[in-house]
C-alpha cells in the first residue's frame, strides 16, 4: 500500500502523468474521505461540496507535499480542515457562536432523507452531535472508523494523550446521553 | 473495546453500523463531476504570462505614468495659461547658437581675443570664416576706447 502510494505521489508530481495519477487517487480514498467528512457535516448534499473542495485543494497542493506523513494521512488532514472550514463559515453566515452549530447539524439530520438507521442509532448521532467539535471529531474517527491513536495525533495535530482524554471524555458524555433519553 | 465497555456500557452494546446511506451511484459518477470542476478550476487560475510582457510592464507603466503626469500638467497650462507657455517657448527659442557664441564671446577679454586673432592661421580662418576688416574695425571702436588703441598700437 506504502509503495502504491509512493508511486502515486510521484506520479501526482509528474506534469505528463498527473492527470490519469488524479484520477486513480480520486477513486482509491473518494469513499473513506467521503465518510470522514460525512460524519462531520452529516448531510450528503454539504458532504458532496467538502469532498470536492478536499480533491481540489489536494491537487493544487500536491507539489508541495513533502511525504513527511502518510498520504492518507496527509488526506484525511485536508478532509478534516475542510470540513472544519464549512462548518465555520455556516455560522458566520446564520451568526452563529464559534462553537454552536449543532442545531444546523441536527436540522440537517433530522431532515436527512439518506438516513436510515433505527431510533437508537439516531439517539446515538443526536448524543454525538452534543459534544464539543474537537471531541466530536476524535470519537467519530476512534469509535466508527477505528483509527489508531498515533494516526489520529498525526492527522488532527494533537498529543495521543490529548486524544485519549478528549475520547474518554466524549464516550462518558455519550453514554450519559443515552441514559437519560432511555 | 474493554475500556468502553466498562466507561460506557449501553454505548458498547449499540452495533457499531453506518446509518447514512448515499444516492445510487454516487461514487461512480463522483469522479467524472469532480474532473469538470477541474477543468473549471484550471481554466480559472492565472496563466503563465509572456516573458518579453513581464520585463517591459514596469517600463511600459512608468512611461504611462510619464504621459499621464505630462497630459495633467501640460494640457492643462496650456489650456488655460496659454499666455505663460508662449513666454516660455520664447525663452527656449531664443537660446539658439548665436546666443550661445554670443555668450563665448562676451566671456573671452580682449587679451585673449587679440591672441586668438595674432595666432598663426587666425587670419585666414577669420577670412574663411568671412570676418572682413570692416567688421574687425566696428568691434574696436565699439569695445576699445581711443586711448587704449593708441597704447596698444604704441606698444
Amino acid at each position: 500500500m506504502e509503495t502504491d502510494d509512493r508511486q502515486l505521489i510521484a506520479e501526482l508530481k509528474q506534469e505528463n502523468t498527473r492527470d490519469l495519477a488524479f484520477h486513480r487517487l480520486v477513486k482509491t480514498y473518494q469513499e473513506r474521505l467521503y465518510w470522514h467528512i460525512r460524519k462531520i457535516v452529516l448531510s450528503h448534499e454539504d458532504t458532496d461540496d467538502v469532498l470536492q473542495n478536499t480533491f481540489l485543494k489536494v491537487w493544487k497542493s500536491i507539489g508541495g507535499f513533502r511525504e513527511e506523513s502518510k498520504l492518507y494521512t496527509w488526506l484525511y488532514r485536508i478532509a478534516t480542515n475542510e470540513a472544519i472550514t464549512f462548518l465555520n463559515s455556516k455560522k458566520r453566515r446564520n451568526l452563529l457562536p464559534l462553537n454552536d452549530v449543532s442545531d444546523y447539524l441536527m436540522e440537517n439530520l433530522t431532515s436527512d432523507p439518506y438516513f436510515e438507521g433505527d431510533q437508537l442509532q439516531m439517539k446515538l448521532q443526536q448524543a454525538i452531535l452534543r459534544l464539543p467539535e474537537k471531541q466530536r471529531i476524535v470519537f467519530n474517527m476512534k469509535y466508527f472508523d477505528d483509527l489508531k491513536y498515533e494516526e489520529m495525533s498525526q492527522i488532527l495535530d494533537t498529543s495521543v494523550g490529548a486524544l485519549k482524554a478528549s475520547y474518554h471524555h466524549a464516550a462518558k458524555k455519550v453514554e450519559e446521553f443515552i441514559k437519560n433519553t432511555d | 473495546m474493554n475500556k468502553l465497555r466498562e466507561i460506557a456500557p449501553r454505548l458498547s452494546k449499540i452495533k457499531k453500523e453506518n446509518p447514512f446511506r448515499v444516492p445510487d451511484n454516487y461514487f461512480d459518477d463522483f469522479s467524472a463531476r469532480l474532473a469538470v470542476k477541474l477543468e473549471a478550476e484550471k481554466k480559472a487560475l492565472p496563466q503563465p504570462k509572456n516573458t518579453v510582457i513581464r520585463y517591459l510592464k514596469p517600463v511600459l507603466g512608468m512611461a504611462a505614468s510619464f504621459a499621464l503626469i505630462f497630459m495633467l500638467v501640460y494640457w492643462p497650462l496650456k489650456s488655460f495659461l496659454p499666455n505663460y507657455l508662449a513666454k516660455t517657448n520664447t525663452f527656449i527659442e531664443s537660446t539658439t547658437e548665436d546666443d550661445a557664441f554670443r555668450s563665448i564671446l562676451e566671456r573671452l577679454d580682449e587679451t585673449l581675443f587679440f591672441a586668438v586673432l595674432a595666432e598663426p592661421g587666425s587670419v585666414n580662418e577669420t577670412a574663411e570664416a568671412g570676418f572682413s576688416d570692416d567688421e574687425l574695425m566696428g568691434y574696436l571702436s565699439a569695445n576699445i576706447s581711443d586711448y587704449e588703441l593708441y597704447l596698444q598700437t604704441e606698444n
